[in-house]
């Protein structure tokens, strides 16, 4: 245009620190500490100075909580409560923390890879995620467990085969919930001009998704694996009280399933049990949806 | 100076569900290393299609035909891993909006550098080190600082900046400016614009800068090819085209620019009507319903590309000025 346009640097100013006190809510202190708890007991529970929890103390059936041997009480059969909740946390962490993290990885990459290169290929994935997801949860993985993992008298199968076929069948289940969640995102971005523009720098395919794609896909995985964790907890618990899942009080499910016909007598058999899952549940719950809105902030600023 | 691009009869169509839609029709257009071609046209006229056609960097809707010549080699029948070598180090595009065309969750420094330890396999110290120089010649004040920041941190005016850095980042020898000074306010698009100017002299890089304001293209281009529902309508050096236009649709969108002197309270000059439909082939001129000379001879039958001397094209049946 004119001669006129001189291009002036613009005056730098120096960064002002401001503190910015970030306000979380309270929720996400309580789920947090709670998850960490959790996370502490399964790793670190055996520890503690708690009996064994496949013991039974035939000197103590049923005794209440807060009873001077046993902390939270015994099962009417003399098995500890707390031993067998932080028996229980470690299963629960180790089956859901492994099938949603290989499920999301797996369905991340299906998802991710499917979306951003479109054709036929990802027609097929859709629809094989759809046909997945049309099953329910706990109907999937109950015939999953009971293909794989079959036992009768004869030939019980073992307790780690158990909770390898669950976390297999868990993660089947997971592959197409998070992978459709990945698939959805991607097709958002990968139509962004940035991508557009780094393609346009002549930046190859995959690096063009693993710097441009993941780190805006991640957000939306996070908050809902987080949710998926939840899940995985509940459908490992409703699979025990049906008695396919880990058996004899390994699990929290398990617990729950052994306790149920003893809730007349002693019902915190039932109680701490469910409570367990559902403060775990919750508390994934939550702390996901925080994950997600935090992470979404920088997106809404622009 | 020797040819650097050439396209010849290039036509763009886009599979729609409405029918063929015809974006770019036999466009046919010269480039020399060094120059620089403005393309102007209304929304909806091409230009942008006509950009991203000649990198190749079209959806799987698309289908073009007619070749491309870059640098003497036929590039419209490359594989297309070939093609991307040229990306980056050949041709560069720089985007219409800088909001959209940064990645919102990387620091400005990992984009900037992206290109460079990619496809000229620096270090990342050298990268760095060459990621400040070019901060230094977008006139980014405190460039060290600014590669820490996000992109939400900038204004508009400073993102096209970095967008420009990106794509001068491998030096190409040709860059395309997809209206590059849209999304910027008045002031800032000056600068934007004489930037670019001085970095295509330094370098001696061709570009193609595609817009839809003659007055930005006027005092930064060597040769102008206006654009119409996907026809090259007026194809002539800058200074021939504005002292001698010969199409009415060159004239008119020259006309509808908003003047200071024009009274308040005055309408704003436009071209009434509207593009023809591009998915439909009705025969004549496409202006014909807007051309305030249009006779029968534009409804029945479309004008062909003629040579008015002095390398002016144009495609009218009824030129300003008469024929010659």
């Amino acid at each position: 245009m004119s001669e006129t346009s001189q291009l002036a640097p613009t005056e730098v100013e120096k960064p002002v620190k401001v503190k910015r006190k970030r306000k979380r809510p309270i929720g996400f202190y309580l789920a947090g500490s709670w998850i960490a708890l959790i996370v502490l007991l399964a790793l670190f529970g055996w520890m503690l100075p708690a009996p064994s929890w496949d013991q039974s103390f035939y000197d103590s059936l049923g005794v209440h909580p807060f009873h001077h041997s046993h902390i939270l009480g015994t099962t009417l059969d003399g098995y500890d409560m707390f031993a067998g909740l932080v028996n229980g946390a470690r299963l629960s962490v180790l089956v859901s923390l492994s099938s949603v993290l290989i499920g999301g990885a797996i369905g991340t990459f299906i998802g991710v890879t499917s979306a951003y290169f479109r054709g036929k290929v990802d027609m097929l994935v859709t629809m094989a995620f759809n046909v997945m997801l049309s099953i329910p949860n706990l109907v999937l993985s109950l015939a999953l467990l009971s293909v794989l993992a079959y036992s009768d008298e004869n030939h019980p199968a073992t307790i780690t085969r158990r909770v390898s076929v669950l976390i297999l069948s868990l993660t089947i289940v997971i592959i197409p919930i998070l992978g459709r969640i990945a698939r959805g995102a991607t097709l958002q971005w990968s139509s962004r001009e940035f991508v557009l523009a780094s393609k346009s720098m002549g930046t190859k395919n995959f690096t063009i998704i693993r710097k441009h794609i993941l780190p805006n896909v991640a957000p939306a995985i996070l908050a809902i694996g987080f949710l998926a964790i939840g899940s995985v907890i509940i459908v490992e618990g409703s699979l025990a009280i049906l008695g396919i899942g880990v058996p004899g009080g390994a699990s929290w499910g398990s617990m729950l399933a052994n306790g149920r016909g003893n809730i007349a007598y002693s019902p915190w058999e039932v109680y701490l049990p469910a409570g367990a899952i559902a403060l775990t549940v919750i508390s994934c719950n939550w702390f996901g949806d925080y994950v997600r809105t935090s992470l979404d902030k920088r997106e809404s600023k622009i | 100076m020797s040819s650097l691009l050439k396209i010849d009869n290039m036509s763009v169509r886009f599979a729609t569900p409405r029918g063929n839609l015809k974006a770019v029709n036999d466009v046919t257009i010269e480039l020399l290393a060094g120059e620089s071609l403005g393309v102007v046209g209304e929304s909806g006229s091409g230009k942008t299609v006509l950009s991203r056609a000649t990198m190749g960097l079209l959806p799987g809707t698309a289908t073009r035909t007619g070749t491309i010549t870059y640098q003497g080699q036929d590039i419209s029948n490359m594989p297309k891993d070939e093609v991307r070598e040229l990306w980056g180090t050949g041709m560069a595009m720089i985007f219409q909006d800088p909001m959209t065309a940064l990645n919102p969750v990387r620091r400005i420094g990992s984009q900037l550098t992206e290109s460079l330890t990619v496809r000229l396999g620096m270090n990342k110290k050298d990268a760095k080190e060459k990621a400040i120089e070019l901060l230094k010649r977008v006139r980014i004040p405190d460039p060290e600082a600014m590669l820490r920041k996000f992109p939400y941190q900038l204004s508009g005016g400073m993102r096209q900046r970095i967008m420009i850095a990106i794509a001068v980042s491998c030096e190409p020898e040709l860059l395309f400016a997809d209206e590059p000074t849209t999304a910027l306010d008045v002031t800032v698009q000056a600068q934007v614009l004489e930037l670019l100017t001085e970095l295509r002299k330094e370098a001696n890089m061709a570009m193609i800068l595609v817009t839809h304001d003659l007055g930005v293209v006027a005092g930064h281009t060597d040769k102008i090819a206006v654009m119409y529902a996907g026809d090259v309508v007026e194809y002539a050096p800058t200074r021939q085209l504005f002292a001698n236009m010969k199409m009415p649709y060159t004239e008119a969108l020259l006309k509808s620019i908003p003047r200071l002197e024009t009274p308040t309270g005055s309408r704003l000059p436009v071209i009434e009507g509207r593009l023809p439909d591009p998915t439909k082939d009705e025969p004549g001129c496409p202006f014909a319903n807007r051309c305030p000379y249009v006779t029968d001879k534009c409804r029945a039958e479309k004008p062909p590309l003629t040579d008015g001397g002095n390398n002016h094209f144009y495609r009218c049946w009824f030129p300003i000025g008469g024929v010659k």
